[in-house]
């Protein structure tokens, strides 16, 4: 008896001795409350847009002492989603998220997100909301109160190999409609010995992004794919034609290709354009062995483009953190970091005293080519209503891989798009 | 003498037929290390070697300077450290686990053993892949969702291996543990000190056995872990590829260099143990 | 692998006074009874102890998940809100109607026959080759092994550049017996067997090693006897090689079949599903559902299904290992 009770003693010893990383693991995670408050922003986009967020936290962390700030890289706009919805469900969040901007409403339904209204009204610095571009602003609104600020704000473009363009003597600018898109991409292409060494375009079919470039088209054609009641407008003429269009290049014409990872291929030179955000024109600039073009998205019968990029948003609930949260949120927005941002990336300017920063201006002076973000601001609309859904993204992603790479009728596939996302509707916003 | 010119026969008979079989058996090895081959190759190309075609088989000047940038892509030391921790803590628990429940249902006669052994044994039936979403639930509730524990211990439980050094626990004479309990020796004393010491090689296998698929997990850590510097190396791996913007291939065979190169270091040092430890227990089973 | 329990019987003779009839109340038998209830109540104490670790972690960790799966499988919920809708059966109906469970379910199918067949028949041989006193067998044997052991994400990137269709190593192959080579993992034709490939690869050496044990288990008066028949090499094969090694060749399909059932990492790497859902195989529709879209009951649902369908293929294996296996 006496022995078997040890044993249990040694057993439970034994355990405890198994456990050291655990407890290391906890210690770390309860730092002592007292000196500055930690606060831990979640950031996704690598590249030039991440190590720009990286450089204004540490510049945040430099320019103050009360608060703490720590950068946590979570992948892309889709992956960082999904890691905010496990936060979420786990019950362990950041205290500053960076969102794609149409999930705002997602969040902030649930009541996941902090309402800024209390924060803004109660601030007694030079803060001035009125200082941010109404339209990017828009989107940090649900229902009546703010839950986000506009932080690295993009449209989509187009960009393309100039080197190419001039090989196989093409004008020096970019193709400027749909049907002139279509015309430089069959020159661009080249066959050899039977195989298609070279596409004219490719048409982005990544999570994050794919549906973006695609409501860009449809924009364009003057229609929408869904109005702000979520009634779906997949089936009628303009995103129908842009479904044809893009589909007639693939299949038919085979001068283009849908693709995951678009700019790699724009990189390795497979590919002469491609579809990217403002934001990515930093990187591929400076990534590319030739001469990278950035252009608006072409036109048909409007220019207008569905504006993206990401917020900044509060998940968290504990009070102190939250002012805390907030004094980050302001300096990452401010004019000085919103003009750092606009250099390094090509996001937009966000607010106005950013696009008249000294800094900016000069900027623009230098590269005018980089401009391009700011010119298409006029020219901007919110995303369409279904991207807020959980499943919205993915299912208008689906749609383009049954148009590019499985071939499928166009009619069917909008028609099943539009089932699918009336459903997702109905289970998961209703 | 009849036997003798059997042989004879035997070996004259066989000598084309050795040497057709060594070519066969060389060339599905160069079939199944080529792939090990061209990683190496990739990663310490240039990026102009790397998008040509026909490809080449090694580059013209040898680009080390690869694996720094790959590693500098993430933060791949801690990777490094947080798969080092997982894989040894869950280890040494599954294992610590496994001897315990082993030697009970090899040692300590009671009522309803059999019935609790088969309640074990039914376990191993049930595919750990039903269990993901109320394991997280659990997690969530036990706050250990993006923690060591959280990675580590769902997955420590043993039944495989409790049965293994069970059967062995079986093997051992009686008359030892007679001696044993003679000596005054306690269950948990003979445990460590007559049973595990003699079964050093099953233990041993099925530390290195574990060990690498610890390290080689990917769907969990994938799941339970948020940030950055919670990762292990097959998820902090595969988020390098997901980066929005590419980076090159030679960069990426650098990384998964980084992911493989231990294993494969450990598996050819214990290579005969752990083939031979798999297949005795393919013929026990 | 299922394990025996034959011989846990009574053969432990320290115990075996205590299972002995008691008919006569003498002191010596009143005292032995109190001595070996002692000792049992120790032995339960001390059982309890050793086993409780792996008991309480198995009830945590993997039985009672089944019952929370079935249970989480009748709601609505996205782990987030703190309400969980009852909705019947709806997530099984919807499931049924679910073009894309169809697909996976079909996917998954093709995947288990397509490895198991080429997997087990080169295997089968590779063993055959290897079953022999020879220079280098545990060389080679460690060479074909070797990939089972590695990682399966690193293994899935280095795979993914391998098949690359414009400068992958794969194309030279394929152009080198005049053929073109597909877009290996964007092409909806091609990427599963892309996957397939990638799948044998890994497991073959796996496979191989059963086989070898299987070989080597074979008694080596079988051949004899029928040598003395006059049985040629072929015949040796069909009558006595294959047939007895038909508990192995079971167990291998078996495992092929629930491994196909349980793929996930190369899958998730190498093509994440796609393109159009045309490798998209069970655990992965689950992961999708379940933390990528937050639809837990319908996870759960299909959770379920997967649990049902692998519990079946193991009962029906112990049964039928029972039947027509050779041994």
């Amino acid at each position: 008896m006496k022995r078997a009770v040890r044993d249990i003693i040694i057993i439970s010893v034994l355990l405890m001795l198994a456990l050291p990383a655990f407890i290391f693991a906890g210690a770390e995670e309860e730092a002592a409350p007292t000196g500055p408050i930690d606060i831990v922003y979640w950031r996704a986009l690598t590249g030039a847009a991440g190590d720009t967020q990286d450089e204004l936290v540490v510049r945040f962390n430099e320019a103050q002492t009360r608060v703490v700030a720590e950068a946590q890289f979570q992948g892309a706009y889709a992956e960082l989603l999904q890691k905010l919805l496990a936060g979420l469900a786990a019950g362990s969040v950041p205290d500053v998220v960076l969102l794609d901007s149409p999930f705002v409403g997602l969040f902030a339904k649930d009541g996941a997100l902090v309402s800024l209204d209390s924060f803004v009204a109660a601030d007694k610095t030079d803060f001035d909301l009125t200082d941010y571009v109404p339209g990017l602003l828009q989107d940090g609104y649900y229902g009546k109160n703010l839950y986000a600020l506009p932080f690295m704000r993009s449209t989509p473009l187009i960009y393309y190999n100039a080197d190419m363009f001039r090989e196989v003597g093409l004008p020096d600018r970019a193709p400027d409609t749909w049907d002139e898109l279509r015309e430089f991409s069959r020159k661009l292409t080249k066959v050899e010995n039977g195989e298609t060494a070279r596409y004219g375009t490719a048409f982005t079919l990544s999570r994050s992004s794919a549906h973006w470039y695609f409501q860009g088209g449809v924009y364009a054609y003057g229609g929408q794919i869904s109005d702000d009641q979520f009634g779906i407008h997949l089936q009628e003429a303009p995103a129908m034609a842009v479904a044809q269009l893009w589909q007639d290049m693939v299949m038919k014409d085979k001068i283009a290709i849908g693709s995951t990872d678009p700019h790699t291929e724009f990189l390795n030179g497979r590919v002469g354009i491609v579809f990217g955000s403002t934001g990515s024109m930093g990187s591929l600039m400076s990534r590319a062995t030739f001469e990278v073009i950035g252009a608006f998205i072409p036109q048909k019968v409007q220019r207008l483009v569905p504006v993206g990029g990401s917020v900044l948003a509060m998940p968290s609930t504990d009070k102190t953190r939250q002012s805390a949260a907030w004094d980050f949120m302001k300096y990452m927005t401010n004019a000085a970091s919103n003009s750092y941002v606009i250099q390094k990336t090509g996001y937009m300017p966000v607010t106005k005293s950013a696009a008249n920063y000294p800094d900016t201006v000069a900027y623009y002076a230098q590269y005018p080519e980089r401009k391009v973000a700011v010119e298409q601001l006029a020219y901007t609309r919110p995303q369409a209503s279904v991207i807020s859904l959980g499943m919205g993204t993915e299912i208008l992603r689906q749609m383009l891989e049954k148009l590019l790479i499985g071939g499928l009728p166009v009619s069917q596939v909008m028609a099943e798009t539009t089932a699918a996302l009336e459903k997702e509707y109905n289970d998961s916003y209703k | 003498m009849q036997k003798y010119r059997d042989q004879k026969m035997r070996r004259k008979h066989r000598l084309p037929e050795r040497l057709l079989t060594h070519l066969f058996l060389i060339a599905a090895s160069i079939a199944i290390g080529l792939p090990f081959f061209w990683m190496i190759t990739t990663a310490i190309k240039g990026p102009t070697e790397v998008n040509i075609f026909p490809p080449i088989w090694w580059p013209e000047v040898v680009r080390f300077d690869n694996f720094v940038t790959a590693w500098q892509t993430a933060p791949f030391g801690r990777f490094y450290i947080n798969s080092i921790i997982t894989s040894s803590a869950g280890v040494v628990l599954e294992v610590t686990i496994a001897a315990l429940s082993a030697y009970a249902f090899a040692r300590i006669k009671i009522r309803f053993r059999e019935v609790l052994f088969m309640v074990m044994l039914a376990a191993m039936m049930i595919p750990g892949q039903v269990a993901l979403i109320p394991n997280y639930v659990v997690l969530k509730h036990l706050g250990w969702i993006n923690k060591y524990q959280g990675i580590v211990i769902p997955h420590v439980s043993s039944v495989f291996g409790a049965f293994l050094l069970r059967q062995f626990f079986l093997s051992i004479p009686s008359s030892l543990y007679d001696a044993a309990e003679l000596d005054g020796l306690g269950h948990l004393r003979t445990l460590f000190y007559i049973c595990l010491p003699l079964a050093r090689p099953v233990v041993g296998t099925l530390t290195l056995y574990l060990f690498i698929a610890k390290w080689n997990s990917y769907l969990w850590p994938l799941i339970v872990t948020n940030t950055q510097n919670m990762r292990t190396l097959p998820v902090g791996l595969s988020m390098v590829r997901q980066a929005e913007y590419a980076i090159g291939p030679e960069h990426l065979m650098a990384a998964a260099i980084f992911v493989i190169v231990p294993v494969l270091i450990v598996f050819f040092l214990a290579q005969k143990q752990l083939i031979e430890g798999i297949a005795s227990g393919a013929v026990k089973g | 692998m299922k394990p025996s329990v034959k011989n846990t019987g009574k053969a432990n003779n320290r115990d075996k006074d205590v299972s002995q009839p008691i008919q006569t109340a003498t002191p010596q038998v009143v005292r032995l009874i109190k001595k070996t209830s002692r000792r049992q109540r120790r032995n339960i104490i001390a059982f309890s102890a050793f086993i409780a670790p792996n008991f309480i972690l198995l009830s945590i960790f993997t039985f009672w998940p089944i019952f929370y799966s079935l249970y989480l499988s009748f709601f609505k919920w996205n782990m987030i809100s703190p309400i969980k809708k009852f909705i019947g059966i709806q997530n099984y109906s919807s499931l049924m109607q679910d073009p894309i469970f169809w697909k996976v379910l079909k996917n998954t199918f093709y995947l288990a026959a397509g490895t198991v067949f080429i997997k087990l028949a080169i295997a089968l041989m590779l063993a055959l080759l290897l079953n022999r006193r020879m220079r280098g067998r545990n060389l080679y044997r460690a060479i074909l092994f070797s990939p089972t052991f590695t990682t399966s994400v690193a293994v899935a990137m280095v795979w993914g550049w391998i098949l690359d269709p414009t400068y992958g190593l794969f194309r030279v192959f394929i152009n080198s017996i005049g053929l073109r080579s597909p877009n290996w993992l964007t092409d909806v034709h091609w990427a599963l067997p892309a996957v397939i490939i990638v799948i044998i690869w890994r497991s073959l050496g796996y496979d191989m090693v059963f086989f070898l044990a299987g070989l080597q288990s074979i008694p080596k008066d079988l051949y004899d006897a029928a040598k003395v028949d006059g049985a040629s090499r072929l015949q040796l094969f069909r009558y006595v090689t294959f047939p007895m090694l038909s508990p192995t060749t079971f167990f291998l399909t078996i495992v092929s079949v629930i491994g196909a059932l349980k793929a996930f990492d190369i899958i998730a790497i190498m093509t994440d599903g796609g393109p159009l859902n045309s490798t998209n195989v069970f655990v992965l529709y689950l992961y999708q559902n379940a933390f990528e879209w937050f639809k837990t009951g319908y996870a759960s649902a299909i959770a379920l299904i997967l649990f049902v369908l692998i519990m079946g293929i193991t009962l029906i294996q112990t049964r039928l290992s029972k039947r027509w296996v050779h041994y």
